[in-house]
């Protein structure tokens, strides 16, 4: 699953996650491979981020996942003795991890 | 700093946040409205009906009101039925932000997205928890770091001196506040919407969100605030000045504490409202290259 701007989206991309507009009613849902008009449709109307399965975009300084990691564990640096937060934190690594799977 | 100076140094910055010049005072039509609240006979549709003569601020009003860290299923549309369904505190929260906002949008990106963010991480907990005024505390929330706004505008040649210990020394912003100022961003952040005549259930989670056990009362409201902004920069959205993630106060996590089930749930949708996050806050940075406001 990736986040792109719709600038990026192009056709046989299928969404992830469904569309909304501004007022957060749904435009497209999930599961549904889109379409050069329907990209345009989506731009036209207002969307500017669109949710689509897999990784098809090589985006510029995104970052792998062991830098995702790694980087969490730089943000948690200073309370790295707290268990509360220690745990917090090996929760929002596992949840990423998860993430980059689907 | 000795104590001697840093209190006298605290005293010159209450002294200028009075006279604030870089900073939009209060709109006119907030101490308007100050004003009409107090008439008992007031209702929404009248008081809707004066902040509706100002177009701009409506505009930008209903766009706030829309955005996806309040999450209203259906559109508002008339500024008489956000304050139905807002409640005045948060109507006019946004009325007396909303010049610091464009200040942010402009200047401050980073800060702007981690307002946001930890204001829909507030709203997340507050409607988990059963709190009243979810929406009032997405809002203080939203207003959390209005200090820091406040630094960087009117107190330049400190803000830039904040940065550099920031990034030499690697101590966090708030200590480095402290050490310059004398005084750190939650409480010149209070100080000023003091002066605002906003409510203490927005004022002490403000002024508390780093110790929200000192708090006289909203302690709940101050403690959802205080663990929103460490889970915004835990999972790294936005930028409050340093990339550390907080301390936590153990006291206030007793408070909202959640098992690994229910914070799985409130990663995922908070995963999901970022994304709405990312969409709107590029919308409203078009909208303002476009329109040229």
């Amino acid at each position: 699953m990736q986040s792109i701007p719709i600038s990026l989206a192009a056709p046989e991309m299928i969404l992830a996650k469904a569309v909304k507009t501004e007022d957060g009613k749904i435009l497209c849902g999930p599961g549904v491979e889109l379409t050069a008009e329907l990209i345009s449709r989506l731009s036209k109307s207002g969307v500017h981020v669109v949710v689509v399965k897999g990784h098809p975009v090589q985006m510029p300084g995104e970052k792998s996942l062991a830098e995702m990691i790694k980087e969490l564990e730089e943000r948690f640096a200073k309370v790295k003795d707290d268990p509360v937060l220690r745990a917090l934190m090996r929760l929002i690594a596992e949840h990423i991890i998860e993430e980059a799977k689907t | 700093m000795d104590k001697q100076d840093q209190g006298q140094k605290r005293q010159d910055i209450r002294h200028r946040l009075r006279y604030i010049k870089s900073l939009p005072t209060l709109p006119p039509i907030a101490s308007m409205l100050n004003k009409m609240v107090e008439d008992e006979e007031m209702t929404a549709s009248r008081l809707g009906s004066v902040i509706e003569k100002d177009q701009v601020l409506t505009s930008k009003l209903l766009k706030m009101v829309n955005s996806s860290f309040f999450g209203f299923p259906q559109r508002i549309g008339a500024v008489s039925n956000a304050i139905v369904l807002l409640g005045f505190n948060v109507i006019k929260t946004l009325i007396v932000t909303s010049s610091i906002f464009d200040v942010m949008q402009s200047s401050d990106v980073g800060l702007w997205e981690h307002s946001l963010g930890c204001a829909t991480a507030a709203g997340i907990f507050a409607k988990r928890h059963g709190l009243k005024n979810p929406e009032e505390v997405s809002t203080a929330g939203l207003i959390h770091d209005l200090g820091k706004v406040v630094i960087r505008a009117e107190f330049t040649k400190e803000y830039e001196e904040i940065q550099n210990m920031v990034k030499e020394r690697g101590i966090s912003m708030r200590e480095a506040e402290l050490e310059c100022l004398g005084v750190a961003h939650p409480e010149i952040g209070g100080w000023l919407i003091k002066q605002w005549n906003l409510p203490d259930r927005l004022i002490l989670p403000v002024i508390y969100h780093h110790n929200p056990e000192d708090a006289t009362d909203f302690r709940d409201i101050a403690a959802i605030v205080h663990f929103s902004d460490i889970l915004i920069r835990a999972v790294g959205f936005g930028s409050g000045g340093d990339k550390w993630v907080p301390p936590l106060d153990h006291k206030a996590w007793e408070r909202i504490k959640m098992g690994k089930g229910e914070m799985k749930e409130v990663l995922n949708e908070l995963d999901e409202k970022i994304i709405e996050l990312k969409d709107f806050t590029l919308r409203m940075q078009q909208t303002k290259g476009g329109a040229g406001e």
